[in-house]
């Protein structure tokens, strides 16, 4: 088993028609991705008034479904201010920053293709490909990769601004983030652990039908994903960024016209490209049972649609019902709980493995793991609680 | 490839030192470590490449732009003032030597430095077997003294950054007053020099900022 | 294998020509009438009176400092999930050591307090006991009003002036 998977479009010479083909591709990805953002806003905002009793967009197309649309052009007519305290190299540069990791972590997503007996192999214009815009050697590293690049577009917008709001939203939203990286980064080492490879191609193929590795990582991995992910997309119930009441905009405060609509463009698209990645690494991506021969090409991208609006509901469902956290709950989340937990996990999914190599008794391997884990939890939580006496110690002084 | 990634490193490195604000220095040595990767990428190094861009650019400038905009660093430096004395010359010299150094190398050594590729190759198949190999092989002690190196760290910038917890002297009640008797005698020489109308309004944001900066150094300690 | 990157490219080259041409397009189309007020700092209408704060807590940094060790943990255990099959029970026990020596730290860095937040008030509250249901069995009177404060006499003066 290679660690590095290889598109077989791009594995031989790179001749003009692969570049054709390789320029479609982009181009559909592309234009799917706006689309599907224009569409995700409109859901959101849609779903979140029936939630909420109200009845959201109706006046733009049919049932508002061109509200995005219209809004995004609207914003294009909107003068574009920079405040006088701004750095303006930086101020112009942010947004940017924001956008183009958007973008490019949703090319390492497989939308489709047959994974049953064929690997997930399509054949587009007589070319043989995967349904995915790409599959760098680096796989699901880019992902991480992009997530800490997006960092810099939220902390450089705050701190251009030259405003209070901005930059305590920015300051607020790169801690934030930093933090649940970890968390996310120890996760989906959990994933790498199970398919030996970071290659989201790989990891889709060494999950099948029903077997997903949300079952074989045993399921904490799944839900500190998830939770790091709000985290890391800011949204609610961890929009503590943009929290309204304290902070006006958060870290767009000073933002208008456009480059405020590609702060929002990228905002949605991170929470798209993010429930993709989900779906990839644990839902088994585009696996599923394939039913009517003569179309079987579809049934695999229906299987990652269906799976993927899932995803997307639930983020929007958590947004609709949880309240938002305080500063000091979240930070206590995540370094007290969330990494530690997927730390400790990850260590007992690598010793399940090398026990089961090697033949060790499983009663005594588990009996091992859950007393380290009530040791190393006893002693967190004795040191969390040091941790609040010396705070209130310090208070008390002054 | 190699030149673009070259072009694109030496750039990211001049600008860091010629740019005068200290963030936009680290951005620009944001791109010199994306410059990096992008040369690991060349070299077939795909992991080392990501870890480049999450470690570097992810974490420790991260910490760096931090540092730089918490602690209000943000200012353009006066390049009158030498912090320094005799730095200048000195580093001319040193510079001029260094230059000298590599030039003379570059002349001597032809056979040594031929510009050739490197005759043992990539590393293969994949780069991560072959660091998985050495870091759990080879240098398995080096790498637990990493862990260690690391709470060394941890240590060290928790003393450095809280010493409050181990040193309680609470800010002297005398300062404060100090502080506010500046601003009146501040206040009333602008109503003497200005007087009329606006001045009240001065007068408010100094002690405004006097609050402003008492608070800070309580949360601070 | 360098050509596995191309599609990235291509669509880093879209995205940055959308981001750009967005620009561009509002710059032509959108209308320009500056003026000090609008180009003033955003402070709900309010005229700007203090300057942004130039320090912030310390715990930031901290975190940042904390993030670091995380990530070069994180690191080098990817090596090592990627090649566990081969690497057994000695890949196994020295990460094992590795992962205490980080998870040692961490312990340092919460039981020091750096990485705690929010107002003390809030820290007290929750440790001061609060009044359980028992008691209202047992008698009509609740001691409403006394959650969270301090049982201290002198504290109880400090918070009533």
């Amino acid at each position: 088993m290679s660690v590095f998977a290889v598109d077989p479009l791009l594995a031989g010479e790179v001749g003009l028609e692969v570049l054709a083909v390789v320029l479609f591709k982009v181009l559909v990805v592309f234009v799917l991705l706006i689309v599907s953002v224009m569409l995700m806003i409109w859901a959101e905002r849609k779903i979140i008034s029936d939630m909420q009793n109200r009845i959201g967009p109706t006046r733009a197309g049919p049932w508002g479904i061109l509200q995005t649309l219209a809004d995004g052009l609207k914003l294009i007519f909107k003068e574009d201010l920079i405040p006088d305290n701004a750095n303006r190299t930086v101020f112009k540069l942010a947004p940017l920053l924001t956008l183009v990791p958007a973008f490019l972590t949703f090319s390492i997503i497989p939308l489709g293709g047959d994974f049953t007996d064929k690997d997930g192999v399509i054949s587009l214009f007589g070319n043989d490909t995967y349904l995915q815009l790409a599959d760098p050697p680096i796989g699901l590293l880019l992902f991480l990769a992009m997530s800490s690049v997006a960092v810099y577009g939220i902390m450089l917008a705050g701190w251009s601004s030259g405003s209070k709001y901005p930059l305590l939203g920015s300051v607020r939203a790169t801690s934030q983030m930093i933090s649940y990286e970890a968390a996310l980064g120890l996760t989906v080492a959990a994933v790498f652990l199970q398919s030996g490879s970071f290659s989201t191609h790989t990891i889709v193929s060494e999950q099948s039908v029903w077997q997903w590795n949300m079952w074989f990582t045993g399921f904490v991995p799944m839900a500190i994903f998830m939770i790091a992910a709000t985290a890391e997309l800011n949204r609610p119930p961890f929009d503590l960024v943009e929290a309204e009441q304290e902070l006006v905009g958060g870290f767009h405060t000073e933002y208008s016209s456009i480059r405020f609509a590609l702060f929002y463009l990228a905002e949605f698209m991170n929470t798209i490209t993010i429930s993709a990645i989900v779906v990839t690494i644990f839902l088994g991506g585009p696996n599923g049972p394939i039913f009517i021969d003569a179309v079987a090409w579809l049934w695999p991208i229906l299987w990652f649609t269906v799976k993927l609006f899932a995803l997307l509901f639930t983020f929007i469902w958590m947004r609709a019902t949880l309240p938002r956290f305080r500063y000091d709950q979240l930070m206590d989340l995540g370094w007290k709980v969330l990494t530690p937990v997927a730390l400790g996990w990850l260590l007992f999914l690598g010793a399940r493995d090398v026990a089961n190599d090697r033949g060790w008794n499983p009663v005594l391997v588990v009996g091992v793991a859950v007393t380290a884990f009530a040791v190393f939890g006893a002693l967190l939580l004795r040191a969390v609680r040091m941790g609040k006496q010396v705070r209130e110690l310090e208070e008390m002084r002054g | 490839m190699f030149i673009a990634a070259a072009l694109i490193i030496l750039s990211g490195a001049m600008g860091v030192i010629v740019a005068r604000n200290p963030v936009h220095s680290a951005l620009f040595l944001v791109q010199t470590l994306f410059g990096v990767a992008a040369l690991f990428v060349l070299q077939e190094a795909h992991f080392l490449a990501a870890v480049q861009v999450i470690v570097y650019a992810g974490a420790i400038v991260i910490l760096f732009l931090f540092v730089i905009m918490l602690l209000g660093v943000d200012k353009v430096e006066d390049l009158n003032v030498e912090p320094i004395a005799g730095q200048r010359p000195l580093a001319v010299v040193i510079g001029a030597a260094g230059i000298g150094l590599m030039l003379t190398v570059l002349v001597i050594a032809t056979d040594v430095i031929s510009g050739a590729h490197s005759s043992t190759g990539p590393l293969g198949e994949s780069d991560i077997d072959e660091i998985a190999k050495s870091i759990f092989g080879d240098y398995v002690f080096a790498f637990q003294l990493t862990g260690v190196l690391l709470t060394i760290a941890v240590v060290g910038a928790v003393v450095l950054a809280r010493r409050a917890a181990t040193d309680p002297e609470p800010i002297p009640e005398s300062a404060y007053d100090e502080l506010v008797a500046a601003q009146i005698a501040a206040r009333e020489s602008t109503l003497t020099a200005e007087g009329g109308d606006g001045t009240a309004q001065d007068g408010e944001e100094t002690t405004d900022d006097g609050e402003d900066s008492a608070d800070d150094g309580e949360a601070e300690t | 294998m360098l050509a596995q990157y191309l599609p990235v490219l291509g669509l880093l080259i879209f995205a940055l020509l959308f981001g750009v041409g967005g620009f561009l397009t509002s710059g032509l189309l959108a209308p320009r009438s500056p003026n000090a007020r609008k180009a003033a700092a955003y402070e709900c209408g309010m005229v700007p009176a203090k300057d942004t704060p130039e320090r912030f807590p310390v715990t930031f940094f901290l975190v940042a400092m904390i993030f670091i060790v995380f990530d070069v943990e994180i690191i080098f255990l990817y090596p090592w999930v990627i090649a566990n099959g081969t690497l057994g029970a000695f890949g196994l026990f020295s990460i094992l050591i590795f992962s205490f020596l980080v998870f040692e730290s961490l312990l340092y860095l919460v039981s020091s307090g750096a990485l705690e937040w929010g107002p003390v008030s809030q820290i007290r509250r929750a440790r001061t006991e609060m009044v359980d249901a028992d008691r209202t069995t047992s008698s009509t009177v609740r001691r409403v009003g006394l959650e969270g404060r301090p049982l201290e006499p002198q504290d109880q003066t400090e918070e009533a002036g």
